[in-house]
């Protein structure tokens, strides 16, 4: 080596480098810039990213759950690839994986109280209101972010099913224009689950700094509505089709699942609760957008004065 | 446009029939400000105006020549505030949470990682930013709270209560830290009770009680308004005192203080701070053979400047 590096000489060459404070005069965004800063930081904790090992555990192992039927359903179609086509066991569908597994409400009581109940309980809210943006922004950042991170839970085990029932099947090409449609109904029956599940878990998370009692509160919610509607309802593994009640619509949570019904069949599925019921249909789109006013109704109420 | 950094108006502020403030008119110039005022004289419901984080009663508040009113976002893109509280989350660490609020700022990513880095260098967490906050002492905590209210290159930063729950050398390096942001270029607005502190490290004082003004001014001047000259010649002279009286200097004994080696020094204050006072007790010292520990003016202290203007007001 011929050159040398003038700041490794020890005389009159040294180099000093001033890592002082220096105005910013570089582009500035403004509320959307920092909208889009606090939902890349809620979706960022919420996952457990730059976090510690231990918030890591719970979202990535119930997003391992929640994949474990598409994995088993593309294993069986592997095995039985040699079987003649009506001899072959889908376990599920993709209307039916678009679902209310346990896994996806332990990861929304997981998720959504963590987004909210951190920032009120450590007193975060006066700094993030400090910067530039409203009470209205934050609610439509946690709400973004929290939307977002949901999809993604009830998105990705759908594309595990898809590359993998393609992968195994036949006639790969065939399969892709036999199931175009799911192609576009599974995200929008997973968007209308995600914006709902965001905004009745956040509304909850919403009303206590605690998020252990935020999470109880949407299990607990979950458990009420649905044992009550169960009741009402009647038992449903031994009833005929078009058999349902409108007390169904008691089961909040499960509202999304009549939109999905709605976007992959067109009508309500005679097989569940709300099956039969006279303009079920409207019904559940009614109270599936009531519940989400109101829940986007309580966040806006608890942000409305920016602080406390 | 106004070279003012701040300015009140009439600033009222009731909660229900609670009076937080009550009809604050000042002006201050860009610089290093100490609002100062005992615990619930309206210190920080005066932070929260300016950050447009409530609305006022009545009156009006301006930062930087923008009504909080009128664009309270516009103000907030120009001002970092650090609580008096913990404020941080404690499973993040240094570097994600400060980078993050330089995000919120409108900061690029890349900027924001660069300046969080720079910033919480020169607040000494250079080797700590990437441990969680959980683990921060609370010196420690003061400084990332420091570190995210400058990060975004502000025109002014409101401290609430810096130097709370620090130890005398945490103290010290945080007042150190303050006065430098003044050569960076950045207003200081400090709340404090202590008055050491503001006037240590700032050039202009805002005193506060119960909601209204009592004073504002530069420091210097505050300090200088007094009139008193302080003499220490040791031990007690039984003449000093009669001594200056026969020259005509207004002349009594003041405080007793302790002096080096367990002494007890007597002090004896003059009325009067001109040159003319001074050169008459220098020669009635010199003449009584007297040694000469101090003469200074008499108010060292903001807290004779506050207590006698609370007084007056009152």
């Amino acid at each position: 080596m011929s050159t040398v590096n003038p700041a490794s000489v020890g005389t009159a060459d040294g180099a000093v480098y001033d890592r002082s404070y220096r105005p910013y005069d570089g582009p500035r965004g403004g509320r959307a810039a920092c909208t889009m800063a606090l939902a890349r930081t809620t979706a960022r904790r919420a996952l457990g990213l730059r976090r510690s090992w231990r918030q890591k555990v719970a979202p990535f192992v119930l997003l391992g759950i929640a994949t474990i039927p598409a994995i088993v359903n593309v294993g069986i179609g592997y095995v039985t690839r040699n079987l003649a086509v009506a001899q072959r066991i889908e376990l599920i569908d993709y209307r039916d994986y678009v679902g209310v597994s346990s896994a996806l409400l332990v990861f929304v009581a997981v998720t959504a109280p963590d987004a909210l109940c951190p920032d009120r309980r450590q007193r975060v809210l006066p700094l993030i209101f400090a910067r530039p943006l409203t009470g209205l922004d934050y609610v439509l950042a946690k709400v973004g972010a929290l939307t977002a991170i949901l999809f993604a839970f009830s998105f990705l085990p759908q594309v595990v099913l898809y590359v993998g029932n393609l992968l195994v099947s036949d006639d790969a090409l065939g399969y892709l224009s036999g199931h175009l449609d799911v192609l576009w109904k599974v995200p929008v029956a997973v968007f209308f689950l995600a914006v709902f599940y965001a905004v009745v878990g956040l509304a909850i998370a919403s009303l206590s700094s605690r998020r252990i009692v935020a999470g109880a509160s949407l299990i607990g919610l979950v458990l009420v509505t649905s044992a009550v509607s169960g009741v009402l309802v009647g038992d449903r593994a031994e009833a005929a089709a078009n058999t349902g009640s409108a007390a169904a619509l008691i089961n909040v949570l499960a509202l999304p699942l009549a939109l999905r019904d709605l976007v992959f069949l067109g009508h309500i599925d005679a097989e569940s609760a709300l099956g039969g019921v006279a303009g079920g249909g409207a019904m559940a789109v009614a109270a599936y957008l009531s519940v989400l006013a109101f829940g986007a109704g309580v966040l806006v109420y608890r942000y409305r004065w920016v602080e406390r | 446009m106004t070279a003012d950094l701040l300015r009140m108006e009439g600033l009222t502020k009731r909660y229900g029939g609670t009076v937080a403030l009550d009809g604050l008119t000042a002006q201050v110039r860009p610089g290093l400000i100490g609002l100062v005022g005992a615990n619930g004289a309206g210190k920080t419901t005066l932070f929260r105006l300016v950050l447009g984080l409530t609305q006022p009663t009545s009156g009006r508040v301006e930062v930087d020549g923008i009504d909080v009113a009128d664009d309270p976002i516009g103000v907030r893109r120009r001002v970092g505030y650090m609580p008096e509280h913990d404020c941080l989350p404690l499973d993040q660490t240094a570097a994600d949470v400060v980078s993050t609020f330089a995000e919120m700022g409108g900061l690029p990513v890349r900027d924001a990682r660069q300046r969080a880095s720079d910033v919480l260098d020169l607040v000494g967490l250079d080797e700590a930013r990437f441990r969680s906050i959980g683990t921060f002492s609370t010196g420690m905590r003061q400084r990332a709270k420091l570190a995210q209210a400058i990060v975004g290159g502000p025109v002014v930063v409101l401290l609430d209560e810096p130097t709370a729950g620090l130890d005398p050398v945490g103290r010290d390096e945080m007042l150190d830290l303050i006065s430098r942001l003044g050569t960076f270029g950045i207003s200081v607005i400090m709340s404090t009770h202590l008055l050491d502190d503001v006037a240590r490290v700032c050039d202009q004082v805002v005193m506060i009680s119960a909601g209204s003004l009592v004073v504002a001014g530069s420091t210097e001047a505050l300090l200088a308004r007094t009139g008193r000259l302080l003499v220490d010649v040791g031990r007690r002279h039984p003449d000093l005192v009669g001594a200056l009286q026969a020259r005509g200097v207004r002349a009594r004994s003041g405080d007793d203080v302790a002096g080096d080696h367990g002494l007890t020094h007597d002090l004896v204050e003059v009325d009067g701070d001109g040159d003319a006072t001074v050169d008459e007790v220098l020669a009635v010292i010199a003449d009584l053979g007297l040694p000469l520990y101090r003469l200074s003016s008499g108010s060292t202290s903001l807290d004779d400047v506050f207590l006698s203007h609370a007084e007056r007001a009152r």
